[in-house]
């Protein structure tokens, strides 16, 4: 049997340093190891520091998602100092959260991802004279507006915090600003400009009202022949060159998904604490499970991380955060047996491994689990069921389909402001142990904080790479990427973009690098020979 | 027509995404508009695998014209002065990171991470990083002190965390446009141009700091940071409040304390307890004050700011 190797060092356009192993057969993944290469040690400069020093620290762990660290840092504080939150506070900190995650859209979709559909692969593809007028780095007519007008969304930001990325407006009692009626009706003018000159011009060619009327995927059908704009736009566009490539016949990964929730209701979590969360949340948390097809809640009691094949020192066992020490081996040989990446393999006690990011939370808002009032949509879950379970194309819809949601809760924020409320109510200072969460665009993030005698003594984060990109856990269980990448076709072993579709598919926050090895020695073999 | 490589190392890629809010030139104009050619980037680059090894490697050989080498994020050195807890294209990026900036026409620190060290340098340093030419103030950093580039200029320290897109675009505009001679660098290396400056130069809370008006708490509408809740605005040099963050604001104008990001001892204090959003004092006066004020001219300057201050200086001034 023919086995064909292939080594990519590295494939761009994830965030940060992924290598990833790959064993092929008859051009086809059978095997996949990935790899975080860099290790900078936050949660070892956070011991023994400020409280506060999470708020500063942690939004620079990530450029990206400094807002949803900044978020989890503050509530983390919130329930370990047992403040109040005034309804102001939880307004700004959502809005700040969402309009992060409003710039991400295009900026991924455009910069990191849909580049490679201008891949010479696809040139006898209908689709690929279009794809590349749209989507050529710098130049596609999509990818120059898409790009520049990312920018504008974290304007909101910069009303708010001063400047995006790496403000520290959001504190335990609330936040630092006071908004002026100015900064409110300026912000609602960059969305509108958002809206007009993107959201509803070149990603969906309709009214936004329009979009909002489908609810399933027969709906999403009937939009898509409705007009020539709408099968024309760019997720029209996507949607149908997806198909015809073929993105949604692999790349599922584990069936299992997570989502802490995100977005507290400003009525609803002014005295917050760690239990009442679950509760008080507009998105609600959940883990559901394809293959049962069942939804449950989230809890962070029910997380463990196990560092068997992660360069750590601290034992086989599964551990909750609160009780890991964060001791890194000091030589991080790659040992595909052992040890081979900084990230941890994390897994829910009882379902055990599970995918993170924006697929994950539309699968888990279409469950009837949680309150009445909280946010339902069903449409993603009927594409899943419809389309045979989880692909990469549809975890790119998932993603695309939730910008009009966090569009319409920025409305919301803006919309219930009180701007003669307060902003701020300033907190007494103790030990305790706290506990924030959010979903960053890429998926599930949270932070534990002990606090005693007035400083750190232990910080943990886990970021939605964190469950996307770990290593094998400690019962040999692959990580969700690990598992998307088996089963991926590749069709030229020069130029393997379909490991690129998949680990671009998670925006993973690592910088990606494919080393294939011999599946029957384990040796790696020569860049881009075929055996 | 101008080359340009832009890596990272110990980094969170905050700069990147803060190029990317850039306009007038947007990244993508300095592409399509001045012939920045950009080599490669982790965030941007087409290039992967094997074409991008050979492609460091050709601009290490000189095949391909360097003109400008970015970097953004720490040089790691752990452990034990391998680099290998950050690895890059296969081997430690610090040996890139050498190669590189020997064969560059301009080598350019993007952030606090490349130019000090930043935040993964603070104490204890778990990844041994240092900056491209400093590790903290001390110089030196991980290319030494008597590094200069093919354009005969040390690093160019662009500091902040984020630095903003328009510091980085106007070096490179600079440099496109054949004004590379007129970068004037400061003892800290970064371009005087932004950096002569303070932060507090252009705060809307300056009539709040001249009648000594504290913020005492976050949240308020009217008040100067610096007095009780750790603004180092008056202390640190960098052109926020000229030139505004994403085109709309500043940390000072929304109401964030300036926590000094453009010099190279951030984060303060190394984050020690009690240190965050909070003024050091001794007896009552700061123990950092504004940049060449003692402590006899503080005093003097501040109760004659409390007895000329206005009544309307006590009152919100940012109101709805």
């Amino acid at each position: 049997m023919a086995v064909q190797t292939l080594d990519i060092s590295p494939v761009g356009r994830v965030e940060g340093d992924l290598d990833v192993r790959v064993d092929i057969e008859n051009g086809v993944v059978t095997n996949a190891w990935t790899q975080a290469e860099l290790f900078r040690g936050f949660e070892i400069i956070l011991r023994d520091k400020d409280p506060q020093a999470g708020l500063v620290v942690t939004p620079r762990a990530c450029g990206i998602c400094g807002a949803s660290h900044l978020t989890c840092a503050a509530w983390a504080l919130d329930t370990a100092w047992q403040t109040e939150v005034p309804r102001n506070a939880i307004l700004a900190r959502n809005l700040g959260q969402l309009v992060e995650s409003i710039q991400s859209q295009p900026r991924y979709f455009y910069g990191l991802y849909a580049i490679d559909l201008t891949n010479k692969k696809y040139r006898n593809s209908p689709f690929y004279e279009e794809a590349v007028k749209r989507f050529a780095p710098f130049t596609g007519s999509s990818y120059e507006a898409g790009v520049t007008i990312s920018g504008k969304p974290v304007e909101i930001y910069a009303l708010l915090g001063g400047q995006w990325p790496h403000s520290s407006y959001m504190v335990p009692g609330g936040v630092m600003c006071a908004p002026t009626l100015t900064d409110i009706t300026r912000a609602w003018s960059l969305l509108e400009y958002f809206k007009k000159n993107w959201l509803e011009s070149i990603w969906l060619g309709c009214s936004l009202e329009r979009y909002e009327q489908i609810k399933t995927y027969d709906d999403f059908m009937v939009w898509l022949d409705e007009r020539p704009e709408h099968a024309n736009s760019d997720l029209g566009f996507y949607w149908r060159m997806g198909l015809d490539v073929g993105l949604h016949q692999y790349g599922g990964g584990v069936g299992k998904y997570v989502s802490w929730g995100y977005l507290p209701h400003e009525d609803k979590y002014q005295k917050p604490t760690i239990d009442s969360r679950n509760a008080a949340l507009i998105m609600k948390s959940g883990v559901y499970d394809g293959a049962t097809d069942t939804h449950v809640l989230m809890d962070q009691k029910f997380l463990r991380e196990n560092t068997t094949h992660a360069w750590y020192d601290e034992g086989g066992a599964d551990v909750h955060p609160f009780d890991r020490t964060t001791r890194p081996v000091q030589k991080n040989d790659i040992d595909h047996a052992g040890k081979y990446s900084w990230a941890t393999s994390v897994r829910h006690t009882d379902v055990g491994r599970l995918e993170a990011g924006p697929f994950a939370r539309q699968l888990i808002a279409g469950g009837r689990h949680g309150e009445s009032w909280q946010h339902y949509d069903g449409l993603v879950l009927d594409m899943y069921k419809k389309m045979g379970g989880p692909n990469l194309h549809l975890r790119q819809i998932a993603r695309m389909h939730e910008t009009i949601k966090l569009y319409r809760q920025a409305e919301h924020c803006l919309r219930e402001f009180r701007l003669n409320d307060p902003w701020y109510i300033k907190p007494k200072e103790r030990d305790g142990r706290g506990w924030g969460a959010t979903e960053a665009i890429r998926g599930a993030l949270c932070h534990w904080i002990d606090v005693q005698n007035g400083k750190i003594k232990n910080y943990q984060i886990i970021a939605p790479t964190t469950w996307n990109v770990g290593p094998r856990d400690g019962a040999q269980a692959r990580g969700p990427i690990e598992e998307a990448l088996v089963g991926t076709p590749i069709a030229d072993t020069s130029d393997p973009v379909e490991v690129g579709h998949v680990a671009r598919s998670f925006d993973s926050c690592l910088v990606c690098t494919v080393h294939a090895h011999d599946r029957k020695t384990g040796k790696e073999l020569a860049r881009f020979r075929t055996a | 027509m101008a080359n340009l490589l832009w890596l990272q190392g110990g980094a969170c890629s905050g700069n990147t995404m803060s190029f990317l809010n850039a306009e007038e030139p947007s990244a993508c104009d300095l592409v399509t508009d001045f012939g920045i050619n950009i080599l490669w980037h982790p965030s941007l680059g087409v290039e992967l695998g094997d074409n991008l090894q050979k492609l460091l490697r050709d601009c290490v050989s000189g095949a391909i014209a360097l003109d400008i080498f970015v970097f953004e994020g720490t040089v790691v050195n752990a452990p034990n002065g391998t680099g290998e807890w950050n690895r890059f294209a296969g081997r430690p990026m610090k040996q890139w990171v050498k190669e590189l900036s020997a064969a560059a026409g301009y080598t350019v620190a993007i952030g606090d991470c490349a130019t000090w060290g930043g935040i993964p340098a603070t104490a204890p340093n778990p990844s041994d990083s240092q900056g491209l030419q400093f590790l903290k103030r001390a110089q030196g950093g991980f290319l030494g002190a008597g590094y200069k580039s093919k354009a005969g200029l040390p690093v160019i320290n662009v500091p902040g965390c984020p630095a903003h897109p328009d510091w980085i675009s106007q070096i490179v505009v600079a440099v496109a446009t054949g004004r590379g001679g007129d970068l004037a660098l400061d003892d800290l290396q970064r371009p005087k141009t932004f950096f002569q400056s303070f932060t507090q130069t252009g705060c809307t809370r300056n009539m709040h700091f001249a009648y000594k008006v504290s913020a005492t708490e976050f949240g308020q509408r009217k008040g100067c940071l610096f007095y009780d809740l750790g603004c180092r605005g008056p202390m640190t040099h960098s052109p926020c409040n000229r030139i505004l963050w994403n085109r709309q604001s500043s940390k000072t104008r929304a109401g964030m304390p300036c926590m000094g990001c453009t010099e190279p001892e951030f984060p303060f204090f190394d984050l020690a307890p009690g240190t965050v959003f909070k003024t050091q004092t001794v007896m009552g006066v700061p123990k950092d004050l504004p940049k060449g004020v003692d402590k006899k001219g503080y005093i003097a300057l501040t109760g004659a700011a409390k007895n000329a201050a206005p009544k309307w200086a006590e009152e919100d001034l940012f109101v709805v």
